[in-house]
């Protein structure tokens, strides 16, 4: 699940730029989602939350520039907000959003990955479950408001969704590309993705690492609207409104139903899918693959 | 499952009508489908069947005004037709359609559902699965010539046919819109719908429980083809004659083995289904649900 952003100079330097050490505490740490001027990071907040508790709706922005890495920090957030919003009787839906210019999330943080360990990898990996899970099965009716371009984790993050929106821009891309990278989409993952386009689709879309772009990913289902990006986050509030007005309990029972096989065989597999990210991402030839791919960003870079 | 007609004052006058209390053997009815003039339930046909040996058709009329609706004499009566037509060796194929303008079926009858209890409402529901299991499951070819709008129970029995013609008249609308009611579509209508217009699409139709005008049926492939209404009968008869060309043996293990896992996660458990309907239906909250709908409906027609 990697962050891969082709079409842009601007992503990969804003990778790169990242990705040099920065010293912190005196530790060299190459954190791309941390910021040199955030020192704590359990203070450094990637994603803020604002529910109106009048319409009930809460709008949930990822701000974890320079492409809204998905991290522990950012990953241990997500988890503790949805916790607060779903046991929130006041919040009926979430929509998800980028305050990124041109990216939603670049898919999760491949410092977590690289030169971690076997423990760190299945703290990560159960990290990065939890939130596909608390997503896909949320009560709530969510909206991702796409506003930029979303490979991988992004990707993720949208397809978890009820219903998705996304910028009339050619430029943003969005897909599963992690094969690209040299990892494999989850089993869960590519699930929902069948889910939503298809077996057929989802076979080609994810051997070949596809990254559509805005008008293609519409044409194959893979997004439901494209509107002008001004118009996203309107658009996603209007859209609200409607699922709003179907009984919350019946439409809760239905999507519960719709989603408790993909749920369940999530659920009675987690651990092993943990144990086999651990050993599939500590391998050595997985390393290098993703040492090779943080090299071929720096040099994009310079 | 449910009768929810919101075009047209025409139909909810007709619903309304027919709920208004008619007295039979001296005892207080509210079965909408019982005219006044009609004493003996038993022997009110709601559907004609005309089987033409020669060519091996059989053409299975609705004709249950105001609306079709699917109330326990309704769904024994079709249950017997089509055990009679399955066994019928002259009959190859069967054209289900309506005698009623301007409605397939509005679907179940709400008042078999709605103050009746739970031993009534598990013989109902036992009678809802009997026809689904017969028409999902038959070895005849069966093709749904929809002329008229065909909500919740209209819209599964057309979902269950191989194939599905409607009426191209912007009027008439097609959909499971259970959600819309405070209700839930049981799993085996889901899986039917999922079956037919994929998951992606139909997990939105039915937490929205979306009504889709003919041309978005058509888009969407709820429905196969949109013909000139007065062409829906002559074009379901040309469509049975390319079916029936192909030879009956291949086409019914195919079709059985297409249909084998859905039917069977249904007859492996029907009295769990069953029970679960009960327990459902039967609740404060949902009687609450169905009497304000009933009342709505008796509104709109004052």
């Amino acid at each position: 699940m990697a962050s891969v952003l082709r079409h842009s100079a601007k992503f990969t330097s804003g990778i790169s730029s990242s990705l040099a050490a920065c010293a912190r505490n005196g530790t060299a740490c190459a954190f791309p989602c941390h910021a040199f001027r955030h020192r704590n990071s359990s203070t450094s907040s990637k994603i803020r939350v604002d529910l109106d508790s009048s319409t009930g709706v809460a709008v949930m922005t990822l701000q974890g520039p320079p492409v809204n890495s998905m991290c522990m920090d950012f990953l241990t957030d997500f988890a503790i907000s949805m916790e607060k919003l779903e046991l929130d009787k006041n919040c009926r839906g979430l929509i998800l959003t980028s305050a990124v210019p041109k990216v939603f999330s670049a898919g999760l943080d491949i410092m977590e990955m690289y030169g971690k360990g076997p423990e760190h990898a299945t703290v990560f990996w159960r990290a990065v479950q939890e939130m596909w899970f608390k997503l896909y099965s949320s009560n709530m009716v969510t909206i991702a408001a796409v506003n930029g371009s979303s490979p991988a984790g992004g990707c993720l993050l949208a397809l978890s969704s009820d219903y998705r929106i996304m910028a009339d821009n050619p430029r943003y891309v969005i897909g599963l590309n992690e094969a690209q990278v040299g990892i494999v989409a989850p089993f869960w993952l590519k699930d929902n993705m069948v889910q939503t386009l298809g077996h057929r689709q989802t076979e080609k879309s994810l051997q070949l690492a596809q990254l559509y772009s805005a008008p293609d990913a519409l044409k194959i289902g893979l997004v439901d609207k494209l509107v002008p990006e001004e118009k996203v986050l309107s658009t996603a509030t209007e859209t609200m409104a409607k699922w709003f007005s179907i009984p919350d309990h019946s439409r809760q029972i239905t999507k519960s139903m719709m989603r408790k096989q993909t749920i369940d065989k999530f659920l009675s597999n987690r651990e092993t899918d943990i144990n086999n990210f651990a050993n599939f991402v500590t391998k050595d030839s997985i390393q290098k693959s993703l040492g090779t791919y943080l090299a071929k960003l720096k040099k994009k870079k310079a | 499952m449910a009768s929810l007609l919101r075009r047209s004052a025409k139909f909810t006058s007709g619903l309304l009508s027919s709920l208004s209390v008619c007295t039979r053997n001296g005892r207080a009815c509210a079965l909408p489908y019982h005219q006044l003039n009609h004493r003996n339930s038993s022997t009110t046909s709601k559907i004609k069947v005309d089987l033409d040996s020669s060519t091996g058709v059989a053409v299975m009329t609705f004709q249950g005004p105001p609306v079709n609706s699917m109330s326990l004499d309704f769904l024994t009566e079709f249950a017997i037709s089509m055990e009679k037509l399955e066994l019928d060796k002259s009959c190859r194929g069967v054209i289900l359609t309506s005698g009623l303008p301007k409605i397939f079926s509005a679907g179940l009858d709400i008042t078999e559902m709605y103050g009746k209890g739970p031993e009534h409402a598990a013989v109902f529901w036992r009678a809802v699965q009997e026809m689904w299991l017969k028409l999902y499951g038959s070895n005849m070819v069966t093709i749904a010539a929809i002329n008229g709008s065909s909500p919740a129970g209209g819209c599964l029995m057309a979902l269950s046919c191989d194939y599905r013609i409607m009426a191209d008249n912007p009027r008439y609308s097609i959909g499971l819109n259970e959600t819309l009611l405070g209700i839930v579509a049981p799993f085996w209508f889901m899986d039917t719908m999922n079956n037919t217009i994929g998951n992606r699409e139909t997990e939105k139709a039915l937490q929205l429980g979306l009504l889709y005008s003919t041309s978005d049926a058509l888009k969407a492939g709820l429905v196969d083809e949109l013909v000139p209404e007065e062409k829906v009968l002559t074009t379901a008869t040309e469509a049975m004659a390319k079916w029936l060309s192909i030879p009956d043996h291949s086409r019914q293990i195919t079709k059985s083995m297409m249909r084998k896992q859905t039917i069977d996660k249904l007859s492996s458990n029907r009295e769990t289904d069953v029970n679960y309907f009960v327990k459902f239906i039967t609740k404060d909250s949902i009687q609450k649900s169905l009497g304000m709908y009933l009342a709505m409906l008796k509104k709109r027609k004052a």
